[in-house]
């Protein structure tokens, strides 16, 4: 009986992948190589044109930086910030355990209502953050209204969200870092930067590599926030490779095109996701 | 013995096969007599419906009880916000399984089906009756769709700050932007016309420039904008706007219909442009504000030209084995209950059939009554031929998908913004622009 259990499971697991996720995705794959003008026309086979036709437009390399800028700029902020975060944390005072479930409240709320209240709160006439502003003497604050404070705010709203999930998790390791060595280390004399960085850097460099990779996929596929805020504008200026591959399936309906960005933006995280394993193996012998 | 006489037997595996086959037989029998409903509706009718306001939810599921009742035959009704509706309809095409009636919001939809052939004329619907300007968008003289209502977008100004201020109503670009810059007051903006890549911008903000007589298509589908005669009217417009943006809360880049509204309902502009719908949210949540707003045309820069920008609704019946009953049903629907449906948004559908206007019984709803003016107004607008009534999606020599494509790429949006927010040279943007369309309709 034992013996059928695992690769029972498995099969279940296996099973539900092929259909959920590898079928669509290749179904996906598929549908690049295909020109389809209209949800409603029939596919015709055009070979590698879809991928030509995108890789010699502007948008798409703009939408490639733009992703780029959007995650690098995005993780570098939710981790420096999400370390310190979990470091103040981790100290004993009154109210420790009220302000670690407060600070996770962020990740809590559905992205739609976290980027919608936002934008309410920002609102040219009627936000608080304006009403507040205008009170006190100060001019109003263009938030979306030029192309970098867009990519700005875009990042700011990204990172208000999924710092919580940084810290919680470095918060966590940070408790199976044994207390013994830092006694070591302060005995040795070794001040609290020293500590941090080869005491307890050292020690959750594992959850480190995963958060970062885990980060900086989820960042560079995320969709939500930059259509709720910004829609890809001012002028494609926050336009990154998912709200493009949706813009040319779903407002164009040119499926084809859709399809081969998304491919595209696939094989890049891909490169990249290769690129930092190697960089930064999680194997110990290495 | 004793425990099997206490406890009844489970019933054998031969007693529930023939219990399941008697059930099948009746239920069989059962169907006997009445083959003339079965060869009529043999399924339900799927009915996909994008408007999504509670009263109007609340009035199919009532109709749909009602139908049944009345003609035997079960109407679903799925609701899904406008923007999805094409994709669901084309899903469900695709699938196999389309739907039998669905509403649309633009005329380029409407031709892609009907050039595949997945919708039927609807003639039988709309011959008796008389509509409004520049909406059944025939084809061959066959109309593929049943428009319900006019959603023009207009400029709705305050008329207590045009008198508290001393303003007369604007018939050129110069006096607009002068009462826009004169009604600002406090944390009162002069206007706000949405200039980011969405739709809003596309229906709210272009009509100043269909006012001067600017077209994006000649008779043969040629990309015209930046031809001799159109280009430097498009380069006025967008001199205008940059002159207009000033007078707007921040936030212009990114608007949406709902900061339009909001911002009109709450009380802090003076000018904004809508349809009916912010006569009913002002209603509902300021009153005081409602009972102060009015409306006037988009002009041109000389005063002489006016025009508002085209919206519009409407029901498609699908080529699916169920067209008869459909067809039926919407006779049912268009005929019986069509007041009761324009009732649910009383204000924002604005008929597009002419002689509703005159039915008392449309004319007696309490919203109606109190605010008559602005309906009475556009009814105007769409029966007046000297006022222009036109959008993206409606521009050239007839209705086609290439001004949808211009529509959807939201080239102009970015036309404008390149002069806003870049600071782009009026006619280089005008330029860009069309070169861009040319692009989008290749």
């Amino acid at each position: 009986m034992t013996h059928w259990l695992l690769p029972g499971f498995l099969s279940i697991g296996a099973l539900a992948t092929l259909i959920l996720i590898v079928g669509p995705a290749l179904y996906a794959i598929s549908l690049s190589f295909y020109e389809q003008q209209s949800l409603t026309s029939d596919p015709v086979w055009v070979g590698l044109a879809n991928y030509a036709r995108v890789l010699a437009s502007d948008e798409f390399w703009n939408a490639l930086w733009n992703g780029f800028v959007y995650a690098m700029a995005a993780i570098v902020l939710q981790v420096v910030l999400g370390i310190g975060f979990a470091l103040l944390l981790q100290q004993p005072f009154r109210g420790r355990a009220l302000l670690r479930g407060l600070a996770f409240l962020p990740y809590l709320l559905p992205t739609v209502v976290a980027v919608l209240t936002f934008k309410w709160m920002i609102d040219g006439s009627l936000g608080i953050v304006t009403i507040v502003l205008d009170t006190l003497g100060l001019p109003p604050i263009y938030w979306f209204e030029t192309e970098s404070a867009a990519m700005v705010s875009v990042i700011l709203v990204s990172v208000w969200l999924w710092t919580p999930f940084v810290t919680t998790t470095f918060l966590a390791g940070l408790q199976t870092v044994p207390v013994q060595l830092y006694e070591a280390a302060r005995v040795d004399g070794a001040g609290p930067v020293r500590r941090f960085f080869h005491v307890t850097l050292p020690a959750l460099r594992p959850i480190l590599i995963v958060i970062i990779l885990l980060r900086g996929v989820w960042m560079f596929n995320k969709f939500d926030i930059i259509w709720l805020t910004t829609g890809g504008g001012p002028l494609g200026a926050t336009e990154h490779l998912p709200v493009l591959a949706y813009r040319q399936a779903f407002t164009l309906f040119d499926l084809g095109s859709g399809a081969a960005i998304a491919t595209l933006s696939f094989l890049a995280l891909l490169v990249i996701v290769t690129l930092y394993f190697w960089l930064f193996p999680m194997d110990d012998k290495q | 013995m004793q425990n099997s006489a206490k406890s009844k037997p489970l019933p054998t595996r031969r007693q529930i096969i023939k219990g399941l086959g008697a059930a099948g037989l009746g239920l069989g029998l059962s169907a006997l007599p009445f083959p003339a409903l079965k060869a009529r509706a043999s399924r339900p009718i799927r009915f996909l419906n994008t408007e999504t306001g509670r009263d109007t939810l609340a009035f199919f599921k009532r109709i749909a009880r009602e139908y049944q009742d009345r003609a035997g035959v079960e109407v679903i009704v799925d609701s899904v916000p406008l923007s999805e509706g094409f994709t669901k309809i084309t899903n469900g095409i695709r699938s196999g399984a389309p739907y039998d009636v669905a509403s649309v919001g633009f005329i380029g939809q409407v031709l892609l089906l009907a050039e595949a052939g997945h919708i039927v004329p609807v003639n039988a619907l709309t011959d008796p009756h008389p509509w409004g300007n520049n909406i059944l968008f025939p084809i061959d003289n066959q109309v593929f769709w049943y428009p319900f209502d006019y959603n023009l977008s207009v400029i709705y100004y305050r008329k207590d700050i045009y008198e508290e201020k001393g303003l007369a109503l604007p018939s050129t670009w110069d006096e607009f932007v002068a009462n826009s810059e004169a009604s600002a007051e406090g944390r009162r903006r002069g206007s706000l016309f949405p200039i980011g890549s969405n739709g809003a911008t596309n229906w709210m903000s272009f009509a100043f420039m269909w006012a001067e007589g600017v077209r994006l298509f000649d008779d043969d589908w040629n990309v015209i904008l930046d031809n001799g005669e159109m280009a430097p009217r498009a380069a006025a417009y967008l001199d205008m706007m940059a002159r207009l943006y000033q007078t707007m809360p921040p936030g212009a880049l990114q608007a949406s219909y709902a900061d339009v509204l909001s911002n009109m309902v709450a009380g802090s502009l003076t000018h904004g442009p809508y349809a009916g719908r912010v006569v009913e949210a002002a209603h509902r949540d300021n009153p005081d504000i409602a009972a102060e707003l009015d409306i006037m045309p988009y002009m041109d820069s000389a005063g002489k030209q006016t025009a508002v920008s085209h919206g519009y609704d409407g029901w498609i019946v699908l080529n699916t084995d169920m067209v008869g009953p459909t067809m039926e049903f919407m006779q049912w629907l268009t005929n019986d209950r069509m007041i009761d449906f324009l009732h649910t948004t009383p204000i924002h559908f604005q008929p597009a059939r002419l002689d509703i206007y005159d039915n008392d019984r449309w004319r007696d709803h309490a919203l109606i009554r109190k605010y008559g003016h602005v309906l009475e107004r556009n009814r105007q607008f769409i029966t007046d031929d000297s006022v222009i009534l036109t959008s993206i999606d409606t521009q050239g020599p007839h209705a086609d998908v290439r001004p949808g494509k211009v529509f959807e790429s939201f080239v102009l949006p970015e036309m404008l913004q390149n002069k806003i927010l870049r600071g782009v040279d009026s006619g280089e943007a005008v330029a860009q622009a069309a070169a861009r369309m040319r692009e989008v309709i290749a």
